[in-house]
């Protein structure tokens, strides 16, 4: 056995526990944000210091409105709707924290300032004062009581309100909708088109909101709903904002759970690297999800599902990087200049479950083969093979068992 | 930061496979220092951006060989390699990977850096250099003995170095 192999064997059955992404994003926010904060502390000492000014206290933030606002909403006025909800409230919080709810005390009491009626039956709003590690200021707990359960709820630091998310997913389907404006506008935008050009639009909205800023709605999750927050609706070939995204968007809350897509993991390059280009580029250039979506061509990707977690990679004949990865069931690729500026995007079929990935680049530069696990054409490359262009069709060997593609 | 976001989203699965075999099997360890890693990338992307995955192995094998040194200061009883079996099988495969894993254990921590960067990462001597901050010829001499040395500990188990 080969040590990579035996490497790699080891490894196999690794992956992040659920919820990972969202922890390192909000903690690193965290870290960012206290740095921050010292730096600017250091800085105003330092002036106060040179200047012989005296330094006065920043204010502290006002309080979270929520933990004391009276209960609006249709069912305001019901008393045992209210009651059950801080109830159903309470007893959520027998449960151990999860790791991303760094909480360490609860206040006494929770207030529920909002509720609403939805098909699936009454639910509320609820926000109640927390500890939580590394603040020495209280946070806001904020959540959603739904289908007789907390349907979920995030911490909201006082010194971080900016980055509090504001949407819950709940319902039968997981297609119910609750997104809070948060004093801005919400707009909210279905079932993207491909025009002939390739180029992608949305139709967007200002989503409908109440008086109190709370969106309620019910969007099919295949019409693949989007919500942003902003101080503008955004124009149809938009794809730059930065999508609200519910916990679950990150990944999913427990573990095993397999990937829709082709359920490779990890990147594979289909060619050798050049001796003198040991580094990939893609220095100067956005990501090329980015890329594709500055040009329209690559929906909002929301949901941990819609894009999977491999790419391939390949130096071209004529010196450019190439990077081929899956998003939405469909196969898409971005070119790169020796020097790490973007190229050329590429857009490719489908991508099959059990068949291998296929992407044919523009410029004579041949085709992609991809199949990871497999060994490809000729050489019997490894995972991923680039057919010179040209090339009608390859051999792909997967498990030894040999199967001929035929190529664009 | 989505790019940072789909960065960790994408990357993350392969960058604790890396830091679970520097941290000779610690899964616990490795999803820590992970953890930790990408959150001091957060505030550091737009510098590192260019190269982000050569950013956090680097940082990885940095933080696994700190953690290794404050372990080394408390006692700590031998990781002690089972018998081989002699049939191969599912089984075998079993063994092998956990074989693997607790020769690597017993390695240095540079050693077994740079191992783990030469092969299971795939990096080049000079990439291994540049993480390690260390001279080729120190990576080359490493992997000389690394390879001698889990020659010893596995014995048999492994029989050939891509």
């Amino acid at each position: 056995m080969e040590l990579k192999q035996a490497m790699e064997a080891a490894t196999a059955e690794l992956d992040v526990r659920p919820g990972f992404v969202g922890d390192v994003m909000a903690g690193g926010r965290r870290r960012h944000t206290r740095k921050l904060v010292a730096i600017t502390a250091a800085v105003a000492l330092l002036a106060g210091v040179t200047t012989g000014v005296a330094l006065t206290r920043s204010p502290e933030p006002p309080e979270d409105p929520r933990l004391t606002a009276t209960t609006t909403g249709p069912h305001a006025g019901d008393s045992e709707l209210i009651a059950t909800a801080l109830h159903l409230w309470d007893e959520a919080q027998k449960q151990p924290w999860k790791p991303y709810e760094p909480v360490t005390e609860v206040s006494k009491r929770a207030n529920v300032f909002w509720t609403g009626q939805t098909p699936s039956g009454p639910i509320a709003l609820v926000a109640q004062e927390v500890r939580v590690r590394d603040s020495a200021r209280p946070a806001t707990l904020v959540g959603l009581v739904a289908d007789g359960a907390v349907a979920g709820r995030e911490v909201v630091q006082a010194e971080a309100r900016d980055n509090e998310t504001g949407l819950y997913r709940f319902g039968p389907l997981g297609d119910h909708y609750v997104v809070l404006t948060l004093g801005r506008t919400v707009s909210w935008s279905l079932k993207p088109a491909r025009g002939p050009d390739n180029r992608l639009a949305r139709v967007w909205a200002t989503a409908p909101h109440d008086e109190d800023g709370v969106v309620f709605t019910v969007a099919p999750l295949a019409d693949r709903p989007v919500f942003v927050r902003g101080d503008s609706v955004p124009q149809p070939d938009d794809f730059t904002r930065q999508p609200i995204l519910s916990r679950y968007d990150y990944r999913p809350d427990r573990a095993f759970v397999p990937h829709p897509g082709l359920g490779w993991s990890g990147q594979n390059c289909a060619t050798g690297t050049p001796e003198e280009r040991r580094t990939p580029p893609g220095t100067k250039a956005d990501d090329p999800k980015r890329e594709l979506q500055k040009r329209a061509l690559l929906d909002y990707l929301v949901g941990w599902d819609v894009t999977g977690d491999w790419s391939v990679c390949a130096w071209l004949p004529d010196g450019r990087y190439a990077l081929m990865f899956e998003a939405y069931g469909e196969l898409y690729g971005a070119l790169y200049q020796p020097d790490g500026t973007f190229s050329a995007p590429v857009l490719g079929g489908r991508a099959v479950k059990g068949e291998p990935a296929v992407l044919a680049l523009p410029d004579g530069q041949g085709t992609i083969v991809a199949d990871f696990g497999a060994t490809i054409g000729p050489q019997e490359r490894d995972h991923a093979w680039l057919a010179p262009a040209g090339t009608k069709e390859v051999t792909v060997r997967q498990q030894g068992v040999p199967k001929v593609v035929q190529l664009p | 930061m989505q790019d940072f976001e789909d960065f960790v989203a994408l990357r993350s699965q392969a960058l604790l496979r890396t830091a679970y075999l520097l941290c000779g099997g610690d899964k616990g360890a490795a999803e820590d220092i992970l953890q930790d890693v990408l959150m001091n990338m957060y505030g550091k992307w737009r510098r590192i951006s260019s190269s982000p995955e050569a950013y956090a192995r680097a940082a990885l094998a940095n933080s696994a060989a700190n953690r290794w040194r404050r372990r080394s200061r408390k006692p700590e009883a031998p990781l002690e390699l089972g018998a081989v079996p002699a049939a191969r099988g599912h089984e075998q495969q079993v063994v092998d990977a956990d074989i693997v894993v607790r020769a690597l254990a017993q390695l240095p921590k540079k050693m077994r850096a740079v191992l783990v960067l030469r092969f299971f990462d795939d990096l080049s001597e000079a990439e291994t250099a540049r993480a390690l901050g260390c001279g080729v010829g120190t990576v080359k001499s490493q992997t000389s003995r690394g390879l001698a040395r889990m020659r010893e500990l596995m014995g048999e188990q492994v029989l050939t170095w891509s």
